[in-house]
């Protein structure tokens, strides 16, 4: 199921460059292309946040020192704005509080200049990987989603009940129905959200709980 | 022939001129001449004359104009000596009320003076020529709970603090000498024996001859002023102090950072570099745009190298002859104001005739006020007294030694060979360098400093060359 999401639409990742140094941007760009993978630099964090979309495929390496709104700021109102790009921090001189607040901020790898190629291209392989599964399973959260919407009232609340564990007879019951239109409703439910077992209509439960629990409970 | 009633006719003649004037008399003349010639003179009742008669009435009438005339001019003379009189009278008493009116004016102004003088927040003195004190206002009687008669020409000097009173005496002494005015900040003795400081400024009066009259002085009260000054002079240690420390930990991220930037660079593209020349086929296009990178970035490392170089490089070399005493006198000077606030008194004992020494001034002052402030630090919080003493003397024929002695902590017998190292330093926000630098300009000087403990507190020295 998760592979069939996946395949439909992969798109290229980036490495987006952000420092100041127009020489370390180029040298970052040539490393990070001899390792085959497209680079994309700006000289500042307001240069970046004109092209930043929610759907930004790739990483984010980041140097903390910047002109105008620094690495960090820039960092902080990312994760606010919740857009979840990967970001590798560079730093001159790496003092630990900077560390901890970049890594407590979501940042996948803190890297003190100069660095080796493998530190560089490791954590963007591992950045690479992170952000491909957080689409995913973005772009799954949200098919599910639009199969929720489809369904009508009745349906869902067969579908809570089902996922709660009741027995058809309960259900029929519970929503004062005859036990043969619950099996139908059932059988309705389960092709609708394209489920092949009860356990996969469980898990896709979870999904569409968590997210209406979190959007009810944030305001 | 003599009719005794013809001298009625005088007397009346005398009465009309005195009473009447000269035209009244005359008039009287005539009638009289009239009255005589027609009632006494035979032929009676005729105004005719017997011939032996007219040499008597002539003489009537002659006598008649004469006492006229006398009378009336004594009459005339009389009247004009007493109008005379009465406005020398008139003018006495103008002049009486007119002295009276600006005389209580006077004593109006003298009044309104006296009192804007008490009423001024200044305190005020006037002393005669010599500088005998003759006046007070009521701010300074109130001040030193004194008054002008309980203060002699002694006593005026207990008012002062014993530190500045030198002081006053020189800048006093010398306004008396020059006739000029002066001006000096000291402190002075209140009626709690407590100091405040006040800016004390004396002027003279120079009278019609040139000559000094009195002298007029007033204080004014400088002690918040002072307070100030201080508070800020030490927030403006505290900062330098900061901003030195501040500035050698900045000035090292700063290289770091401009050397780290090339050095950066310089690793990733060697890094593109290897993996272009590894690659399957070899893309030498990209291996030779990133060797000219790396190049570059070599340079541009170099000239971060090269500028730090030159930061740290000395300026250039100056040597003159200078009279090492001043040098001295002009630091004590400078640093007054700072010892007088750390409760430090500086003691100079300084030799005669030191002979001019080849050297660069500012760097010796700087080395004197290293160890200067370095033996105030020292002495910062000691219960003792705290006196720091300079001397210079010939150590040798051509070799002259200064000495900063204090009467601080001194420092461990083990450190004496450490003290002068760079980065070696007992004080919690010292850099260490002070002492370093103090070494590397002496040095240069072809001179020796050392460090030496005392029974307390500590002495530095260090020689100087005459013919360096």
């Amino acid at each position: 199921m998760t592979d069939r999401v996946d395949s439909d639409i992969e798109i290229p990742q980036t490495v987006f460059i952000v420092d100041d140094d127009p020489a370390i941007c180029e040298s970052l760009c040539d490393l990070i292309e001899s390792a085959g993978l497209p680079t994309r630099k700006f000289s500042s964090a307001e240069e970046f946040l004109e092209i930043c979309t929610p759907d930004l495929a790739g990483c984010l390496v980041l140097d903390v020192r910047l002109p105008g709104m620094n690495g960090m700021e820039l960092q902080n109102k990312l994760v606010r704005s919740g857009l979840a790009t990967p970001i590798i921090i560079m730093t001159a001189h790496g003092d630990i509080p900077m560390v901890r607040n970049a890594m407590k901020a979501g940042a996948v790898e803190f890297l003190t200049k100069p660095f080796q190629d493998e530190e560089l291209l490791s954590a963007i392989e591992h950045s690479f990987a992170l952000d491909r599964s957080q689409r995913s399973a973005r772009r799954l959260e949200r098919s599910i989603q639009k199969r929720w919407s489809t369904l009508s009232e009745r349906e869902r609340q067969v579908l809570e009940y089902v996922t709660a564990g009741m027995l058809n007879k309960q259900i029929a019951d519970r929503l004062n129905l005859s036990l043969i239109t619950v099996k139908l409703y059932r059988r309705q439910v389960m092709d609708k959200m394209e489920a092949d077992s009860l356990a996969e209509l469980v898990k896709m439960w979870e999904k569409i709980k968590s997210p209406e629990n979190s959007r009810l409970s944030a305001p | 022939m003599a009719y005794p009633f013809v001298f009625l006719f005088f007397g009346a003649i005398m009465c009309s001129a005195w009473f009447g004037g000269f035209i009244a008399g005359s008039l009287a003349v005539v009638m009289s001449s009239a009255a005589i010639d027609y009632f006494f003179v035979p032929p009676f009742y005729s105004m005719t004359i017997g011939r032996e008669f007219r040499s008597y009435v002539a003489a009537f009438v002659i006598c008649a104009i004469a006492i006229t005339a006398v009378s009336s001019a004594r009459k005339k003379s009389e009247t004009a000596v007493k109008v005379a009189r009465d406005q020398l009278e008139i003018r006495v008493e103008e002049r009486t009320a007119e002295l009276q009116r600006s005389n209580s004016e006077i004593l109006a102004r003298e009044r309104q003076l006296r009192e804007l003088t008490e009423a001024i927040p200044q305190q005020i003195w006037r002393t005669d020529r010599r500088g005998c004190i003759e006046y007070f206002n009521r701010n300074l009687s109130d001040y030193l709970g004194r008054e002008v008669r309980d203060l002699g020409d002694e006593a005026f000097w207990s008012i002062l603090h014993p530190e500045d009173a030198p002081l006053f005496a020189q800048a006093w002494e010398a306004a008396r000498a020059n006739g000029t005015s002066f001006e000096v900040k000291s402190r002075v003795r209140g009626s709690e024996d407590s100091y405040r400081w006040f800016l004390i400024r004396g002027n003279p009066q120079i009278g019609a001859g040139e000559e000094i009259v009195c002298w007029y002085g007033v204080h004014i009260d400088i002690e918040e002023q002072q307070h100030t000054q201080q508070a800020l002079l030490i927030s403006q240690e505290n900062l330098s102090r900061l901003s030195r420390t501040m500035s050698m930990a900045e000035m090292a991220a700063s290289i770091a950072h401009e050397l780290n930037q090339p050095l950066t660079a310089l690793v990733a593209d060697s890094h593109a570099c290897r993996r272009w020349l590894n690659s399957e086929p070899v893309n030498m296009q990209r291996a030779i745009a990133t060797t000219e990178r790396i190049v570059r970035e070599c340079t541009r490392a170099s000239a971060v190298v090269s500028r730090v170089r030159s930061l740290f490089t000395r300026s250039e070399y100056v040597r003159e002859p200078t009279d090492l005493n001043r040098l001295i006198r002009d630091l004590v000077r400078l640093m007054r104001d700072d010892a007088i606030r750390r409760n430090v008194s500086i003691r100079l004992s300084l030799a005669e005739n030191l002979p001019r020494l080849e050297l660069d001034p500012v760097q010796i002052q700087q080395v004197l006020l290293n160890l200067a402030t370095n033996g105030m630090d020292a002495m910062e919080g000691s219960n003792c007294a705290r006196d720091l003493e300079i001397s210079s003397e010939m150590s040798a024929a051509d070799e002259v030694t200064v000495t900063v002695k204090d009467t601080g902590t001194g420092f461990e017998e083990e450190n004496k060979a450490k003290v002068f190292e760079p980065f070696f330093s007992t004080k919690p926000a010292g850099t260490g360098m002070g002492l370093s630098i103090c070494r590397s300009i002496i040095e240069a000087h072809q001179g020796r400093i050392w460090a030496e403990n005392l029974p307390r507190g500590a002495a530095f020295h260090f020689t100087l060359g005459s013919n360096t």
